[in-house]
């Protein structure tokens, strides 16, 4: 089948208000302006036309916690945010941390078609932080990250052997996050706002300790480090310098911990409870900058997915984690890319090529022969979150009610329409160009 | 019966958004509320019709008996629920249970709950006031109330908190208590000197305006017109936070000697309940300096006040 969007401005080919026409056929882009017969033309009228985002950290609770998500539920919901490749987490029941288990989900998704799923295995068995998973055997099914999750690996020594081995298999590992001791019952970043609220802290260096261990882990061992979910000042320097000596590492952070600060908990509001805790807004600032700086790779959002009768309970009760799938390209374009604090193409690479780049994927690019993986984002007009419009079974969000731009319109994933924003596309339908093949 | 008070609030979630003049006018409801206990029929009409719910979530009979007491002593219906462990162990949300009790269509909730904030989320759910009788360890309103009501009662020749010293002595991190009076004694003018071992004395908290911390008792205590003595849990020596009870005691129990630095008139404090001999010597908590008594007896008479003030006297 060939397709052609009409009419929109394409990152990194046109000019300001310049508009052209991109041409694919089935999975793969044939270029710009080829011209010629196609099936259906998509009438983009000025919209942004971009590759496709990619998310590196994602948690669809499939298989064990369908209630959360589940695998259809989560692909939706990515499409919807603009995204046509995700990474999903190995926390679910039981722990994919089996070869079969992941071969298993991967056919599912592609069953369902869609956004593209990638999946991280366990990096310990079970996640007990004990016994190396078999890393071979599932990175052999697809595997394409080794993680145990937020809370740093306990035993130092696991981490380093893992590591050794998953360097020989070239596989890439997420580091820890935090320090499981120094956060005890934390629930939130422990400082000023905590202790007016009187709520448990994690002190921030929670954080830093179980960077710099794992960061110096990657330096002895060469195995290949990421850490997804960055979100002090400090961290980001102590990354950026470790990473000047040599340490083979690269850097992430979220929507969240880029927009949202611990103030955000002063209401008691569990929608703001997230491990690591949302930082001070100094922090927050300083992530913005390092997007800048060039410190920070890559934005995943760490789509945390909770019922609502789940997040609707004390602070402690109540689980860490937020669902920002649908929201995170818009909140960041909005609050960014608007008050022109960051280029449109800076935010677009933080979320495609740059995580290409950490997973040491093939950048994604709009030229001819690369895959149709690509979504068309509306840069102007409001719209507020609705998170019970939401695709996600998590219809909570931090940003509820706000008016943001940016929305995506329309995602495309090896060509074939996997989202479209209601309105778009209906009037393109009566317009497709039928034409006789031979 | 009572001169109206002016106060603008549906809740009493914390102190910090009550004014000096509210507190006040707050404790001349309470003289009025000391007058009806000592009457021989304890009992006026004056929440008729109305019904308060307990609703503790945390186990504390005393301050549930004491919000009971308070609320028959006015002729409301008392309703108590307990719901010791958590609702999510029932397999239902916070709001759910709380929406399941609002059908008995409460006029006031009075809630005790283990984690900070639940009250604040709970306002969010209901129409009903709610009065919170501790959260976590951030806030004990009607405790400080109580306290900083018995310092105005107790201490010789009061002329208001401007000046005065109020130390607290002890585990202040966990101490809803601590914080609530450190609110409240600052707001009214007094300076609070926070004095234990600095494994239970937050940095953050010595950074409020009026506040600071002292590390030895025998400092703290010089000149203080108010020490009040918090409880000492055990458990706190597994997390690792002090060493043993012995050591405890050798540095931080507050004894008739070490009271002999404070100012003259000093009166001892302890919100109850007291581990005597641990962070309190016995004899002093025995000693005519010692006000331990009329605290728990204000509690009622305060609890009345903040129920009636919340109910019918206020400004509308």
């Amino acid at each position: 089948m060939r397709q052609m969007i009409k009419d929109a401005r394409i990152a990194g080919l046109t000019e300001g208000t310049e508009v052209a026409d991109l041409y694919w056929r089935d999975g793969v882009i044939e270029g710009v302006g080829v011209g010629g017969e196609v099936d259906r033309v998509w009438e983009a009228k000025g919209a942004f036309l971009a590759p496709a985002l990619m998310d590196l950290q994602a948690h669809f609770c499939d298989p064990g916690q369908e209630v959360r998500e589940g695998l259809a539920a989560g692909m939706k919901a990515a499409a919807a945010g603009g995204f046509g490749t995700v990474v999903v987490m190995p926390d679910t029941e039981p722990v994919l941390d089996d070869a079969a288990q992941v071969a298993h989900l991967q056919a599912r998704a592609e069953a369902l078609g869609g956004v593209r799923v990638r999946v991280a295995g366990a990096l310990s068995r079970g996640l007990n932080g004990e016994q190396i998973a078999d890393l071979a055997a599932l990175q052999q099914a697809g595997v394409v990250l080794a993680t145990d999750g937020v809370m740093a690996v306990r035993d130092g020594h696991l981490f380093r052997r893992a590591c050794e081995y998953a360097e020989e298999l070239g596989l890439l590992v997420q580091g820890g996050g935090l320090d499981r001791n120094l956060c005890q019952a934390g629930v939130m970043h422990e400082g000023r706002v905590s202790e007016r609220l009187g709520l448990p802290g994690q002190p921030a260096i929670a954080e830093r300790l179980a960077l710099y261990r794992d960061a110096e882990i990657a330096r002895m061992t060469g195995a290949r480090v990421h850490f997804g979910h960055v979100t002090t000042s400090e961290s980001v320097e102590l990354l950026a310098w470790l990473r000047a000596q040599g340490a083979p590492i690269s850097v992430g952070t979220t929507p969240h911990h880029l927009l949202l600060s611990e103030e955000s908990m002063a209401p008691f509001d569990p929608r703001c409870k997230v491990f690591p805790p949302l930082r001070p807004p100094s922090d927050a600032k300083a992530l913005r900058q390092a997007l800048i700086d060039g410190k920070i790779d890559c934005i995943a959002t760490d789509h945390q997915p909770w019922t609502l009768a789940e997040k609707e309970q004390d602070l402690v009760q109540a689980p860490a984690g937020i669902a920002g799938l649908e929201t995170a390209w818009a909140v960041l374009y909005t609050a960014l890319v608007v008050p022109r604090l960051l280029t449109v193409e800076r935010l677009l690479e933080l979320w495609t090529s740059g995580p290409a780049r950490v997973m040491g994927w093939k950048e994604p690019r709009l030229v001819a022969g690369e895959a149709a993986d690509m979504v068309l984002l509306d840069l102007d007009t409001p719209r507020p979150v609705e998170p019970m419009g939401f695709f996600s079974k998590s219809r909570i969000s931090p940003w509820d009610g706000q008016n943001l731009c940016g929305w995506p319109i329309a995602t495309f994933v090896r060509g074939q329409c996997c989202f479209t924003r209601e309105g778009f596309g209906e009037a393109s339908r009566t317009s497709v160009h039928r034409t006789e093949r031979l | 019966m009572m001169e109206a008070v002016q106060i603008r609030h549906r809740h009493l979630l914390d102190l910090e958004d009550w004014s000096a003049s509210e507190i006040e006018s707050l404790w001349r409801t309470t003289d009025a509320m000391v007058e009806v206990m000592q009457r021989k029929v304890k009992k006026v009409p004056a929440l008729q019709g109305l019904t308060i719910v307990t609703l503790f979530f945390e186990n504390s009979t005393r301050t549930r008996l004491s919000f009971e007491r308070a609320a028959k002593a006015q002729s409301a219906e008392v309703l108590n629920f307990a719901a010791g462990g958590s609702s999510l162990s029932k397999g239902e949300s916070l709001k759910d249970t709380l929406k399941a009790i609002d059908a008995m269509q409460a006029d006031l909730y009075v809630v005790r709950h283990g984690v900070a904030g639940t009250p604040h989320q709970m306002s969010r759910w209901t129409d009903a006031s709610i009065v919170n009788a501790g959260d976590g360890r951030r806030a004990h309103p009607t405790q400080a109330l109580l306290d900083g009501y018995t310092f105005r009662q107790g201490f010789r020749g009061f002329d208001g908190f401007r000046g005065k010293r109020l130390v607290i002595v002890g585990d202040v991190m966990h101490s809803r208590v601590a914080r609530s009076n450190i609110g409240l004694w600052t707001k009214l003018g007094a300076e609070v000197v926070l004095c234990g071992p600095r494994t239970l004395l937050p940095t953050e908290l010595g950074q409020w305006p009026g506040v600071q911390r002292c590390f030895r008792l025998e400092e703290a205590v010089e000149g203080a017109h108010a020490v009040m003595a918090l409880r000492m849990q055990r458990e706190r020596m597994q997390s690792g936070l002090f060493p043993s009870v012995s050591e405890y005691q050798a540095r931080y129990q507050l004894t008739a000697k070490v009271m002999e630095r404070a100012h003259p008139d000093a009166l001892v404090m302890h919100p109850g309940p007291m581990n005597r001999d641990v962070e309190i010597e016995g004899v002093l908590a025995d000693s005519p300096r010692s006000v331990i008594e009329q605290q728990v007896a204000h509690g009622v008479p305060v609890r009345m006040a903040v129920l009636y003030s919340l109910l019918v006297g206020r400004a509308r």
